[in-house]
């Protein structure tokens, strides 16, 4: 067996060079093995239970050639069809005998597999996952059976305006980038899926690598039995070499604008976007964004209160500076009470927008939402199984917890002058998208 | 086995006075604290034309301001601790629950106290959340979750005419019709000190709790809740609700009603049976198995025998949704329009196998084990295991823990297959399916015709030969036990 080049980045203090706790702040142990393959331990003091996360890099955007959208969800999908040693009924077995969560999720950036058990099935689960990221297995029958079960979760989600919204916004968004299309990908592609096997193969063989991949263990273990057993069960896994030519967006050059007649009743939708820069916790753009996202939408901004409680025009109200691996979307959401008033509604949002390119926000307000956003961290982690989650995005763009202290940082070093000069930078007319949405009266 | 804190239902015990509120609390050192307040009252207390009252009730606590501060001044003090008032409304339980930092205990109780105690009853809240209540029927539920919608339609048949006969949120008329005066009588008599529980959990001060004490004994004293209930209604035969809706696909929920609650003799044999059957959202299930990973029907297929609202967006049940009448009930998730008569029969199938054949010694093992050790995840953080201390203690159970893997202990096979023979049956039952052009289903499932799968990939002979049997299976609808509701119907 090889052995590991154990480049540990063990956190060893918990508290940030300014002498504040760290946001993130549990103790972790980060390691990578010579084929590419990364670890990350983080030992917790809730009892009895493990969960196990394991990060591939791979989602949507590189879905780089033309029929081929949806394939990293649908891939997803495919991983639970079995190996020779693990079939899928015996797969079921072992996560019925051990009272396993067991699911998966895809995103544009990410797939995440995730299994939370309790301490005992450690090794078991281990075995088992480097057993189907290594020797996945399926037949052409079961290929094309899950491609049914795909195009069911499509059904199952068309229920709801919202994925027709998110559809539009990112073909109207992204004409060159693989973001143009959503997770679950074109109907048409979708429906094709049963006729794309031997590409299925080569997905696996492109993505399903150690230099993709991050193992992410926290609860109630220790480090060195997980280092113990990703020695003995991923050594052997070959590191790949390819990379998605994934096309960058042009700059946009002029506003851009959709609308959706929705066939049956619902409530008016309206969704006002702006090019936004790549995730970063080095920059200072992508952490004023999100500063801007709260002091002008959440619950406690102005136009909140406007929208929703004095006129009561909109019964929600959202933004989201989505942080995404190439630069994405800023969004704010909103959902109107009548068709009438959607104009207005839109007008307000983006005239807050624009207010941030001229009025300083009050240093006081400022600090209110750096206080919301490090407890709303600190209260997200209240068991094993959410910090975890809470890290497998972090880690689909740094591919470490570092990041998430990086960028608390980040958001105390922001001042009023870093919030108009992002929003002079990004809220303009050329930088902008809007998706209206409007359902039938009857 | 897995060893686990017991409730510590002997502090329970003490800390009850005669009428007094029941405290349950799982004080630690984690910075955290939990706090959850559960009333024994909701929407079973609704008065006739006022369906609706006990959640806007509710709604107007947490979201309605309270005498010194409006609902914009109570937003903006808890922001800056990120911290969230969550409320949720079930027939006989109505729950409050937030988590706070403790650096931000004081402050945030402060305001958590004032609105159950000293609510605003302002009439610019009411008109807000009335409409948010209507949204919540007309657009998030009837026109954006056709799955959800046909669990609650289920459930409003096999209740119709009873105190859990209404879905939670109410209906629209009755919603238009309800005046402040309503809501302050509900809550004066409702919001008692007898119907009260709280549940702390965290690393509180000891005189948290005191203060907590004194506060809420200002709560006038009441009398016991209502604990037994009128059974619903007999069911005869197969019953098909059919909602018509401009929809992609078909989706299915039936059942009827059980016996079978948390403290039964056969609660855990029927647990058992239900994890082999169809565990929520989970790939192990024999339904899912048959339905889904074989034939690629649809997403997914479950079975219940505890109300489960919201399963499509998590992963395990909230607690304080304690009942004294569960329903067993099996969910279909949308199927393609062509294939939606065979999906049916294939789920009696199953169903009807499953009865008939219970499980394998071997099959045992592996579920009961499955309860034994999921039971831990169901209980991972402490608003679970406060919230399912609250339920244990409405059961009249031990620790939920301990209850599960205490009575795992004693049960055999036998047990299990007993259970499911006395319990599930398919003879007597209430269908609903959402569907488009429903008119067109329902002549299909009382044709009764074959419905043929077609499959585009290769399939083992046996499930061709099995399929010739299910596409063939009789459905014992009735055109008098049918009907087509179109969907702007539902919840007015």
């Amino acid at each position: 067996m090889k052995l590991l080049s154990i480049a540990a980045l063990t956190a060893l203090s918990l508290l940030a060079a300014n002498g504040k706790p760290k946001a993130f702040p549990y103790a972790y142990d980060q390691f990578d093995m010579d084929n590419g393959l990364r670890v990350i331990t983080v030992p917790t003091s809730y009892p009895n239970v493990v969960a196990l996360y394991i990060v591939v890099q791979v989602g949507s955007r590189n879905e780089v050639e033309p029929g081929k959208t949806g394939f990293a969800h649908f891939f997803e999908h495919m991983m639970f069809r079995g190996t020779k040693d693990f079939p899928p009924d015996k797969f079921q077995a072992v996560m019925q005998q051990a009272g396993a969560a067991n699911n998966a999720f895809t995103s544009d950036d990410l797939t995440a597999y995730h299994t939370t058990f309790s301490k005992q099935d450690l090794e078991v689960m281990m075995r088992m996952e480097a057993d189907r990221f290594q020797n996945l297995d399926y037949s052409l029958a079961g290929f094309q059976t899950e491609a049914l079960a795909v195009l069911g979760e499509y059904n199952k989600n068309s229920a709801s305006p919202f994925l027709k919204i998110e559809e539009t916004l990112n073909a109207t968004a992204f004409k060159k980038h693989t973001y143009a299309h959503t997770t679950l990908g074109f109907l048409k592609d979708i429906k094709d899926m049963p006729n794309q096997f031997e590409y299925s193969k080569q997905f696996f063989q492109r993505f399903y690598r150690p230099e993709y991949t991050t193992i992410l263990v926290v609860g109630d273990v220790k480090p060195e039995q997980v280092r113990t057993l990703a020695k003995r069960d991923w050594s052997g896994w070959k590191r790949g070499s390819y990379q998605s030519p994934v096309e960058a967006e042009p700059p946009q050059n002029g506003p851009r604008s959709a609308h959706i007649d929705w066939p049956t009743p619902t409530l008016p939708i309206s969704v006002v976007g702006f090019r936004n820069p790549a995730y970063s916790d080095t920059d200072k753009d992508f952490a004023a964004l999100d500063l801007i996202s709260q002091l002008g939408f959440s619950e406690n901004s102005p136009l909140y209160k406007s929208l929703i409680l004095d006129k009561q025009q909109a019964d929600s109200l959202q933004a989201s500076n989505d942080n995404h691996v190439d630069p994405y979307l800023f969004t704010v959401i909103s959902r109107v009470k009548k068709k009438e008033d959607l104009p207005a509604v839109e007008q307000e949002i983006l005239s807050t927008l624009a207010g941030f390119k001229d009025t300083p926000v009050p240093r006081e307000r400022l600090d209110r939402v750096r206080r919301n956003l490090r407890y709303r961290l600190a209260l997200s982690m209240d068991n094993s199984e959410a910090i975890a989650r809470t890290l497998a995005y972090a880690i689909a763009l740094r591919r470490t917890p570092e990041t998430l202290n990086k960028m608390a940082e980040m958001y105390e070093s922001i001042t009023p002058e870093d919030l108009r000069d992002v929003a002079r930078k990004y809220f303009t007319e050329n930088n902008r998208t809007v998706i209206t949405l409007t359902g039938a009266s009857k | 086995m897995i060893a686990r804190a017991l409730v510590p239902l002997a502090l329970l015990a003490a800390s009850l006075s005669a009428q007094g509120p029941k405290f349950i609390t799982l004080p630690d050192q984690a910075p955290l604290v939990t706090v959850r307040l559960v009333f024994r009252t909701g929407s079973a207390s609704d008065p006739k034309g006022k369906e609706g009252l006990a959640a806007l009730t509710a709604a107007m606590l947490a979201e309605g301001g309270t005498q010194r501060m409006s609902y914009d001044q109570v937003v903006e003090a808890l922001y800056p601790m990120a911290v969230n008032i969550s409320y949720q409304t079930d027939k006989e339980m109505t729950t409050f629950s937030a988590d706070t930092h403790v650096d931000n205990l004081d402050a945030f109780y402060s305001i958590f106290r004032a609105i159950l105690l000293e609510p605003g009853w302002r009439a610019e809240d009411l008109k807000r959340l009335k409409d948010q209540t209507i949204n919540a029927l007309r657009v998030n539920l009837r026109a954006n979750n056709d799955e959800e919608l046909g669990k609650e339609v289920l459930y409003n048949t096999i209740y119709a005419g009873r105190p859990y006969g209404h879905y939670n949120l109410g209906t629209v008329s009755a919603l238009e019709s309800i005046t402040i005066a309503d809501l302050k009588a509900f809550w004066r008599a409702n919001y008692t000190q007898a119907n009260l529980t709280v549940g702390l959990a965290g690393g509180y001060p000891g005189t948290f709790l005191e203060a907590v004490k004194k506060d809420f004994a200002t709560l006038p004293p009441g009398k016991a809740a209502v604990t037994t209930r009128p059974p619903p209604a007999k069911i005869t035969g197969l019953n098909l609700t059919l909602i018509d809706k401009r929809t992609r696909s078909v989706a299915y929920s039936f059942g009827f009603p059980i016996e079978v609650k948390r403290g039964h003799p056969d609660y855990l044999a029927l647990l058992v049976a239900q994890s082999f059957l169809g565990p929520h959202r989970n790939s192990s299930g024999l339904l899912y198995q048959n339905m889904r990973e074989i034939r690629g029907l649809n997403y997914g297929d479950y079975a219940y025998i505890e109300y489960f609202p919201r399963g499509m967006f998590q992963f395990e049940p909230d607690p304080n949704l304690a009942r004294p009448q569960q329903i067993f009930q099996i969910w279909i998730r949308p199927v393609e329009l062509p294939t939606a008569h065979f999906a049916l029969r294939l789920a009696f199938h199953e169903v009807e196998k499953f009865i008939t054949r219970g499980l394998t010694p071997a099959e045992f093992e592996q579920a009961r084990n499955y309860v034994a050790k999921n039971v831990n995840l169901l209980t991972k953080t402490k608003r679970a295991e406060l919230g399912y201390a609250i339920d244990s203690a409405y059961y009249g159970i031990a620790g939920y823990n301990a209850y599960v893997n205490e009575g795992l202990k004693k049960l055999t096979a036998a047990n299990v297959n007993r259970a499911i023979k006395r319990h599930l049956q398919l003879t007597n039952l209430h269908v609903v399916a959402i569907s488009p052009d429903a008119e067109a289903l329902r002549k299909k499932l009382l044709s009764n015709e074959p419905s043929p799968m077609k499959y585009e990939s290769t399939k083992p002979q046996e499930l061709l030969d099995e399929d010739k049997i299910v596409e063939k299976r009789p459905l014992a609808f009735t055109a008098e036990k049918t009907r087509v509701i179109p969907v702007d119907k539902i919840f007015e």
